[in-house]
């Protein structure tokens, strides 16, 4: 159950009346107690100010709290026209004649939540060959749950396969399996999962659910970032890679401050190995270029710098604190100790950084691009030479129009717009509206209208395309870059907001972190990022090693240590297994942030290779399996799910990394799209089945079967998945043409392998078993390819043991 | 602790929430569907919501707000007592005032004055509460659309269907629960109709008029619909061996609960899709069969079908890309373009009031009419200054929308503009009091509709709702 269902209504009123006067009075009767009234604390309160006691707890009306914030007597406050909403001075009142309780919950500067406290590393318990088992046997006993039974080795390979590879194991991989009889069989089945690149594939994915990954911008224009996919790729390789967590988060927020070095190549043709790393260093901060892009909607580039702020700071507040910080842009967190001004102030740490475009080749290269512009100069000689044509032919359409109207229109229309009387702008409108009526202009599909040509300037056109085409095939890029932050020159300052409108412009704010977490800190005015990232990575750092610790946890089990990945904040829960976590995560930095340590510590416990069934009895005590005495069924994500079903069909092509694939869409699909010419489709096929985790991901348009299937929205950070059952899910694998033909390739992949019993074939592919007889009667009533569909819309294939 | 009870109830009667509190027994039938319909808050006689969505901004100047002023100063600039704003294109100390070229007259027994583009709509004056004060701060398409979509000017935020669904499910049981229209794409995309923080389930199902109605709706040619029904039989046969092997997962009997829906929807969508057993004289009355009408005709008529069979929302979109036509947005000729978009669906609305009230569903269906914002009293221009073109601007800070069904007494008007339209005055009405409206025409209370997300309870109307104007709609 959520924190906040622990809670009685009157701590709630409490944590209310408390926010108000923090929210309020606090910056007169703060720590500045004007007129020495304090209104800090309770104590304060009873002692008042200048003027007596500021309340009588039980007796709202006598109180001089309640009295001024009504408004009724000589004292009125707070000071101004308005003073508090009718519904605030009646929690405040409400509050007071029921004594007044004070609540502990909102009371910036001291660090009294769990999370904001440094992680203590517990004793391992002993006796369990993975303290991880002493942990969690701990809290099964002390709710005397008994364990589930050790989960066969089938049901334990497709478990681990899924969960580091996002795919299901080969039937091959099964057999090695279940013929390692050694006590270290599983252990070399995480060895070999976690030494794939599919395994990067997989995690990244959960990262760049958490970062908001997308390949544009959004809204109407939803612009195309050309180099979104570096970022992409860059997470991908830092998971394969075992990147310590530490040095991901470090190169994410200031990777081009900590490692700046350019690309030179100090006399060598190679670039040495460390400059590119550093050059990963730097396209790591793509990860602040690739939110929602609002410029568009903007009319002064000071919102648009402002709603990019905003962005940037949810978007770490979420990834690296685990912390819902948007509250605080508008007002003092309701229920956490994060006031508006520490929101500000994270704003300022990334205040003087911008985008901008980084080169991702030495200097030597660049020269080689540069030298091949010329072929660039040729495929825009032909472009004018076809545009000329397009124009004449254009102008002979205009003059035909023109012909039909009289001198007096002619003579408006050829003025030039800011000379126009208005008599002229009217009569110049008919001619331009008869001009538009003749389809001029380009249609939705991107094509030119049909202007008529002549026989010859057709033949010369076709004629230039062709040369075009040739020109455009020996025209190589010009230069390559990765979209990334760096400093910006000029000096940008940070301004205190009036509930979040760009406009108001308080008290300047220096860059700082926010004040209850953490280890004090002075940030360096020129390396203000540096400053975040060495903060946050700070070992001692009480949330930045507890939360990703947690979410590999999530994304194990299919649910956290703390329930709410993203949100380790009061309105968040509370640990099921607070020692296990802190636990956890003091091993997770003494083994230098190893993701892939952590993974293995993890998946050879106990708990997470039992089976997924266990006594009847525990549902009784613990229904939803929050103390883990059975292993969680989960379900397939929809990449997952696609992904899937190209293993299973034996068209997935593993391919990594580059450009985002733009697949082919129904043409139902197209129809609801904005901009047709904004989805050029990959030609060759062979891309169309590569992994989901790169397709293209249009923050208009998500494709369709995976938004049936839950993938998150990409406007904010996601760190928890929904996962819905709604018919349209079963209407796409059933009737869908992905799922067809995924299908009928699966069929026809199973024949191949066993001519004579398919069906087993085809239940060893999809499940990693044969089936049981009955099962195999059942299944041979359908024609096989049929039978394959029937395999993508089974339970068991979307659902992991 | 209402918020509170709420996650609970959300939790117990959704199909997501089966993981979390997994009963030690199968759920029966009805709860295993995740869209059954869920009391409402308080009584009241809105069902169901028609959503009219004119995409690109229709003018509020030239349909249904009258400004005699404008016609007076046509021409000249902008008194600098009506003060400034920022528009997309245009200063306003720049930009010449236009009239409308339309004729405004009294309509029915309540007098409520709208243009003459209008006139098949008009007849149904003391049908509709018009709201002249409607405002909020997105200038440019997206944003307008996101605002009067989801009650903000970003896109990521659930749509108002999304909301709705989520907390009154649907009363079709095989049918979507919320069901959008589109004549072409629109500018905002899918995060106009999806369910943003809510789970996905709630998105808006794109509906089509020609082609297979929903997505992956038609079975495969090559299978006929009996070996598809065995296909069926035998996925439930081997999922059922699958569930028998695991204790109580009330999951996997949510599953298979969904593939008979999705067999029966199979069925229903295409019937309900099918205007063929329509009456002549209904489909005359919504213009289907004639080239203007035709295609927005057809979409009215379903949607009272859809509404009919207990679907609860259904949106449509007049405007959308389409060659080159750019919707209700008149930036140039700014008249033409609006006689011509007028022209398509002032008959189907028309019609579809009428065929509603015959019907007797009209006291339970909320008809909401509007766009992404109104247009500028002043001309659209280059370079900041009036243009040419007779056009007209896009402009947030004051439009019309209407309602009409759902207990509310017609005949009225909410809310002014000042003298020449620029800005709500009076009784202004931001998306937050028009969404909270509709809410409660539907009986649901704005503030007791929450969803848990990012570390707090979120609503469709964020803080706001304030001016939720549901008791003067429903009163004489």
């Amino acid at each position: 159950m959520r924190a906040c269902l622990l809670l009685a209504a009157s701590a709630l009123a409490a944590q209310d009346a408390v926010s108000i006067l923090q929210n309020q009075c606090g910056s007169c009767h703060g720590a500045a107690a004007m007129a020495g009234l304090d209104l800090r604390t309770r104590e304060g309160l009873l002692t008042g100010g200048s003027r007596g006691p500021a309340m009588a707890p039980g007796n709202a009306d006598a109180s001089l709290l309640i009295q001024a914030v009504r408004r009724t007597g000589s004292l009125q406050m707070p000071p101004g026209k308005t003073g508090l909403k009718p519904d605030e001075v009646e929690t405040l009142a409400r509050w007071v004649a029921g004594g007044a309780p004070w609540s502990k919950v909102v009371s910036p500067g001291e660090p009294n939540w769990w999370s904001f406290k440094k992680v203590r590393r517990p004793a391992a318990p002993r006796g369990y060959a993975n303290p991880i088992d002493g942990f969690i046997q701990a809290k099964l006993d002390e709710h005397k749950l008994k364990p589930a039974a050790a989960a066969d080795k089938r049901t334990l390979i497709r478990r681990a396969t899924f969960d580091l590879h996002g795919l299901p194991p080969t039937p091959k991989e099964v057999d090695a399996f279940l013929a390692d009889t050694g006590a270290d069989a599983f252990a070399k089945v995480l060895d070999r999962l976690l030494a794939s690149p599919r395994y990067g594939e997989r995690w990244g994915r959960h990262w760049l659910d958490v970062v908001r990954y997308a390949d544009t911008g959004g809204f109407e224009t939803d612009v195309y970032f050309p180099n979104a996919w570096r970022y992409r790729d860059y997470v991908i390789n830092a998971f394969n890679n075992d990147k310590p967590y530490n040095r991901f988060v470090q190169e994410q927020i200031a990777g081009d401050e900590l490692w700046p070095d350019n690309l030179d190549l100090n006399g060598g043709f190679d670039i040495p190995s460390e400059k590119l790393e550093h050059l990963q260093a730097r396209i790591a901060t793509g990860m602040y270029t690739i939110g929602p892009a609002y410029h568009e909607a903007a009319f002064f580039g000071g919102q648009v710098r402002y709603e990019w702020l905003t962005d940037v700071v949810d978007t770490t507040g979420e990834a690296f604190l685990g912390l819902t910080l948007g509250c605080s842009r508008c007002h003092n967190h309701k229920f956490d100790p994060i006031t508006q001004k520490d929101y500000h102030a994270m704003m300022a740490v990334f205040a003087n950084s911008e985008e901008r475009e980084a080169p991702v080749v030495s200097q030597f290269n660049i020269f080689g691009f540069k030298s091949g512009y010329p072929n660039w100069l040729k495929v825009e000689e032909l472009k004018g030479a076809i545009q000329r044509i397009n124009q004449a032919a254009r102008k002979r359409v205009v003059d035909k129009v023109r012909s039909r109207f009289g001198a007096d229109v002619l003579a408006a229309y050829d003025t030039p717009q800011a000379k126009r009387t208005p008599e002229q702008r009217a009569l110049a409108a008919k001619l331009e509206g008869a001009i538009t009526q003749a389809g001029l202009e380009e249609n939705a599909e991107g094509k030119e209208a049909d202007i008529p040509f002549t026989p010859e300037e057709d033949a010369e056109k076709k004629r230039l395309i062709v040369e075009l085409g040739e020109a455009a095939l020996k025209a190589n890029p010009v230069s390559q870059t990765a979209t990334v932050l760096g400093r910006s020159a000029r000096r940008m300052d940070t301004y205190m907001t009036h509930r979040g409108d760009w406009r108001s412009r308080g008290e300047k704010v220096d860059p700082a972190m926010p004040v209850v977490i953490g280890a004090a800190v002075k940030v360096d005015d020129e390396h203000r990022r540096t400053s975040l990232a060495l903060w946050l990575s700070d070992p001692s750092h009480p949330l930045t090693a507890r939360v990703m610790v947690n979410r590999a946890w999530h994304w194990h089990f299919g649910r956290g240590i703390v329930a709410t990945p993203g949100d380790f904040g009061r309105q968040g829960e509370p640990p099921t297994h607070p020692e296990l976590l802190d636990w956890l995560t003091s091993e997770f930095v003494e083994n230098g942030w190893s993701m892939k340590k952590l993974h293995r510590q993890i998946m050879l416990s106990a708990a997470y290779q039992r089976a997924s069934e266990g006594p009847e009895a525990n549902r009784r005590i613990d229904a939803s399996n929050r103390f883990l005495w059975r292993m969680n069924r989960q379900r397939i994500d929809g990449e997952t799910l696609r992904d899937s079903m190209l293993a299973a069909s034996g068209a997935l092509n593993v391919k990594m990394g580059g450009r985002p694939v733009i697949p082919p869409l129904s043409k139902e699909e197209y129809t609801v799209m904005w901009a047709r010419g904004q989805w050029p489709v990959a030609l060759d096929p062979k891309e169309h089945t590569r992994r989901s985790v790169y397709l293209y991901v249009k923050r208009t348009f998500p494709l369709p079967m995976l938004t049936t299937f839950d993938v998150p929205d990409t406007s904010q950070s996601c760190s928890r998945r929904d996962s819905t059952t709604v018919a349209p899910q079963a209407l796409t694998l059933i009737n869908g043409e992905f799922s067809q033909k995924q299908a009928a390739l699966l069929a026809e992949r199973a024949r191949a392998i066993d001519a004579a019993d398919p069906v087993s074939a085809l239940w060893r592919l999809a499940f990693a078993r044969v089936p049981a007889a009955d099962e195999k009667a059942r299944a041979q009533s359908l024609p096989l390819q049929q039978l394959a569909l029937v395999v993508f819309n089974m339970n068991e294939f979307l659902y992991v043991d | 602790m209402s918020i509170n009870g709420n996650r609970r109830d959300f939790l117990c009667n959704s199909a997501l929430g089966f993981g979390g509190l997994a009963a030690s027994t199968i759920l029966p039938a009805a709860s295993v569907n995740p869209f059954a319909a869920k009391p409402k808050h308080f009584e009241s006689k809105g069902k169901s919501v028609i959503f009219l969505f004119m995409h690109g901004g229709p003018s509020h100047l030239d349909t249904f707000d009258p400004k005699p002023l404008l016609s007076k100063l046509h021409g000249q600039p902008v008194p600098p007592s009506f003060g400034s704003a920022d528009f997309q294109f245009t200063q306003v100390d720049k930009a010449p005032l236009m009239a409308t070229p339309r004729v405004f007259k009294k309509r029915g027994q309540s007098g409520i004055e709208i243009s003459d583009l209008f006139e098949n709509l008009a007849a149904h004056a003391d049908d509709l509460a018009v709201v002249r004060s409607c405002y909020h701060d997105g200038f440019t398409h997206v944003t307008g659309q996101t605002w009067m979509n989801t009650g903000w000017g970003r896109i990521g935020r659930p749509s108002v269907g999304s909301w709705v669904v989520y907390g009154l499910g649907n009363e079709s049981e095989n049918l979507p629960a919320f069901v959008v229209m589109l004549d072409g794409g629109i500018k905002a995309g899918s995060p106009a109709y999806a369910s943003g923080f809510l789970p996905a389930m709630y998105q808006g199902t794109v509906l089509r008029s020609d082609g297979p109605p929903i997505l992956n709706i038609n079975r495969p040619a090559e299978i006929s619909e009996n070996q598809q029904r065995h296909l069926f039989e035998t996925l439930r046969h081997l999922n059922e061996q699958h569930r028998e092997q695991r204790a109580a997962d009330t999951e996997l009997a949510a599953r298979m609960a969904s593939y008979e829906l999705a067999f029966k929807m199979q069925m229903s969508v295409p019937e309900v899709a099918d205007l063929s057993k329509e009456t002549e004289v209904t489909r005359k009355l919504y213009g289907i069969g004639e080239a203007q009408t035709n295609e927005f005709g057809t979409q009215c008529l379903m949607a009272r079908r859809l509404v009919e069979k207990g679907v609860r929302f259904v949106q449509l979109y007049s405007g959308g890309r389409k060659g080159a036509e750019v919707g209700w947005d008149g930036h140039n000729e700014c008249d033409q373009n609006h006689a011509f978009m007028a022209n398509k669906v002032d008959r189907p609305i028309a019609g579809l009031l009428t065929d509603l009230k015959s019907r007797g569903l009209l006291d339970s269906t909320v008809v909401l009419w509007g766009g992404d914002f109104g247009r500028t009293p002043f001309t659209d221009g280059a370079a900041g200054g009036g243009g040419s073109r007779n056009g007209r601007d896009h402009n947030p800070y004051g439009f019309t929308v209407w309602m009409a069904g759902g207990g509310i007494k017609g005949g009225k008007v909410i809310g002014t503009t000042d003298d020449i339209g620029m800005r709500a005055t009076q009784d202004k009405v931001s998306m937050h009091d028009l969404h909270a409206t509709l809410l409660s025409l539907l009986g649901l209370e704005h503030t007791k509709l929450t969803f848990p997300f990012q570390g707090r309870e979120f609503r469709l109307t964020d803080v706001g709702g304030q001016n939720n104007f549901y008791r003067r709609l429903i009163q004489g």
